[in-house]
């Protein structure tokens, strides 16, 4: 009795939902307008170029008049070449220890920023000085025997080994490795507080857009949430790990993996430095270096993407 | 009571405004000792005095290099020789930055880069308002995986694409429609269509300032990908409420996003503007790829060293003065955007701490 009453609504009722439906539809399909602009100029520009140069680098030496020879140029930068897997893998190697280094720091600093510091917006200004005033050209001569930043870099090199502080020297190596002979928590360790400590120039340096992209998640976080801990009698470091570092979890995934791709695309990365001389050499042996160099990126951003997010907590809403 | 009580308290001094009543009080002593000599309050001063140390530290690691540059560069040819000038110089002079400025054509090269980076500034900025709007408000097809694309032009190196960039912007074919259309053409000739479709010349943009333009309103250019994630984050955070107001009001897609959505973004725009001009500022990858020597002068054509200041291999200090020179050029290049830093660094900071970035 029911069903057969219930016959005519039903299909009315099936009429006004793919009617709803199909309003959304249009709505969404006219999304495609806004992004026509990339879709037009990666199908007519960037593919192209993506095209020449794979195609490049399985070309013979010259890339106008070489001849197709297939995997030969990754075969032979992988087995014969002298620098190549050497330089990929100390390049691995020492972004494995960076990046834990920028993140942490740019935490740190992100919410030493966001509490009431005297001077809190000069701190805040001169901390973003490097995002505007450190890439590229200015990036560039920094880096080529430049005095004035060889001081700041070698600071506390200046007095590796040698048992008295130098007069230039920030903080004296040979004290801090001391310091920790005295905990005895291994030689690797105390080697790679040493290098983060020579390296802090290069930090300090590297990690403002981090920076930023923490303190916007810090603001982000209701102070509702720290007024009813404190209510709770939670203390600032219990705070910090049950509210702060959950909160801003997507962040570190999200700076992670900025600083991947950040460190891997910079030019004065050593493998982009032997990526450019071996292209006065041969083009297209320096085009095939450069595409397994970016597989071996997307490989690492996968697989540090994999291992952050499974420790990420999304904040539920409604 | 309570009024029996008040009014024990006795007045001590009236005045129009002010009245000063005697009521027992616990003594300053007391109140200085309880609220100050504590170990809560010892280890917050100790904390907000690290704290504060810590932070100088850190300002001064970033400051210091520009100190001795600008130092450096006041210093004349022979306090690179005297060991005892370490940063103040003994000879004060400005030669470095009147030869520079005259010898290496600064000023055109400032005005043609100033172009550039402003022209390429405004169309980044708005194409990638637009792109990341469709890719954060519109649920159509293949959204995710486009989006993917986008990451994509990121990540690649674009070292990677230097050759195969310069030989696409030699014979720039706009749209392939002149190809298509000889190869339409040639459909009934030898080799059919492909042939034809080949044979297309396309145009020599290298030189000018076709190819950057053409890159910033596809959404293309340096460090795009990453603005385009900031607004997409950006607009996601914007109450969907507001627009299906907007919707039922009558208004169309496209007004929405002009009269709406672009007025309330405007401190992230400027935030994503001034990244971009910048970048496009101090960018000497692109520029040095689309333009060689016969092109328009730009920025990193002025990093050299003039001929008035060049010295021989003989001098001992030539290292150390040619350096000094070349941080003189990148001074005098970052000096706009100190000015342009000063101005905005209130609204880039709220610019992103609005945005709400969230992964």
């Amino acid at each position: 009795m029911d069903r057969a009453k219930n016959v005519g609504t039903t299909s009315q009722a099936a009429k006004r939902k793919r009617k709803v439906v199909s309003l959304d539809k249009k709505k969404a399909r006219s999304g495609w307008w806004f992004i026509l602009p990339f879709l037009i100029g990666f199908l007519t520009v960037y593919l192209p170029i993506i095209i020449t140069s794979i195609k490049f680098s399985m070309l013979n030496t010259v890339a106008s008049t070489g001849h197709f020879i297939g995997f030969d140029n990754y075969i032979e930068m992988l087995t014969t070449h002298q620098s190549y897997t050497q330089t990929l893998l100390s390049g691995i190697k020492q972004l494995v220890f960076d990046i834990p280094a920028i993140v942490v720091f740019s935490l740190f600093m992100a919410v030493l920023l966001n509490q009431k510091v005297l001077g809190r917006a000069v701190f805040r200004a001169i901390l973003f000085v490097p995002v505007i005033l450190g890439t590229g050209l200015i990036d560039e001569l920094d880096n080529i025997g430049n005095t004035a930043i060889d001081t700041m870099k070698n600071a506390s090199a200046a007095s590796k080994g040698s048992t008295g502080t130098s007069a230039s020297a920030i903080i004296s190596n040979y004290d801090l490795a001391r310091l920790f002979e005295g905990m005895k928590v291994g030689t690797d360790l105390v080697k790679y507080v040493t290098d983060l400590v020579n390296n802090i120039y290069g930090i300090i340096n590297r990690s403002g857009v981090q920076l930023l992209i923490f303190l916007a998640g810090l603001q982000s976080i209701s102070p509702a949430i720290y007024e009813s801990c404190s209510i709770d009698g939670a203390t600032t470091w219990e705070t910090f790990w049950k509210v702060t570092f959950p909160m801003v979890s997507p962040m570190i995934l999200v700076n992670t993996v900025y600083t991947v791709i950040d460190a891997f695309t910079s030019q004065t990365n050593s493998m982009m430095q032997l990526i450019m001389s071996e292209h006065t050499n041969s083009e297209t042996m320096s085009a095939a270096m450069a595409w397994f160099y970016f597989l071996v990126v997307i490989l690492i951003i996968a697989i540090v993407s994999a291992v952050v997010s499974a420790f990420v907590f999304y904040q539920r809403r409604d | 009571m309570n009024n029996t009580e008040q009014q024990q308290t006795k007045v001590l001094k009236e005045s129009k405004n002010r009245i000063r009543v005697d009521f027992e009080r616990t003594s300053r002593w007391t109140r200085f000792r309880i609220k100050y000599l504590n170990s809560n309050y010892a280890v917050m001063l100790l904390y907000r005095m690290f704290r504060f140390l810590l932070l100088l530290g850190v300002a001064f690691v970033i400051l210091f290099p520009f100190y001795s540059k600008i130092f450096g560069s006041f210093m004349d040819r022979e306090d690179f020789v005297d060991v005892t000038v370490k940063l103040i110089p003994k000879h004060w002079t400005i030669d470095q930055y009147k030869y520079i400025i005259t010898e290496n054509g600064f000023f055109k090269a400032m005005g043609n880069t100033f172009i550039l980076s402003l022209v390429c500034a405004l169309l980044q900025t708005i194409t990638c308002c637009i792109i990341a709007y469709g890719f954060a408000k519109f649920k159509f097809k293949f959204n995710k995986l486009l989006f993917m694309l986008v990451i994509f032009t990121m990540v690649v190196p674009h070292i990677v694409l230097r050759y195969a960039m310069i030989s696409e912007f030699n014979y720039f074919k706009p749209l392939y429609l002149e190809a298509f259309w000889n190869g339409i053409k040639n459909i009934a000739g030898e080799g059919g269509f492909i042939a034809g479709f080949k044979s297309a010349k396309g145009f020599n943009l290298l030189n000018s300032y076709w190819p950057m333009a053409i890159l910033s309103v596809t959404g293309l250019a340096y460090k795009n990908g990453l603005y385009i994630f900031m607004l997409r984050q950006f607009f996601k955070g914007v109450p969907d409420e507001l627009e299906e107001s907007a919707y039922i009001d009558g208004s169309g897609v496209f007004r929405t996003f002009v009269t709406i959505i672009i007025p309330l973004s405007v401190p992230m725009m400027l935030t994503v503007f001034i990244f971009a001009f910048s970048w496009q500022w101090t960018d000497n990858f692109y520029t040095n790829m689309f333009f060689n020597n016969a092109g328009p002068k730009l920025i990193p054509s002025i990093v050299r060293v003039p001929k008035s200041l060049s010295t021989d291999a003989s001098f001992a200090g030539k290292k150390n003065y040619d350096s000094a020179i070349r941080n003189t050029c990148s001074l005098l290049i970052i000096l706009p955007l100190i000015i342009l830093y000063l101005f905005f660094q209130k609204s880039l900071v709220q610019g992103i701490e609005r945005s709400g970035i969230t992964g």
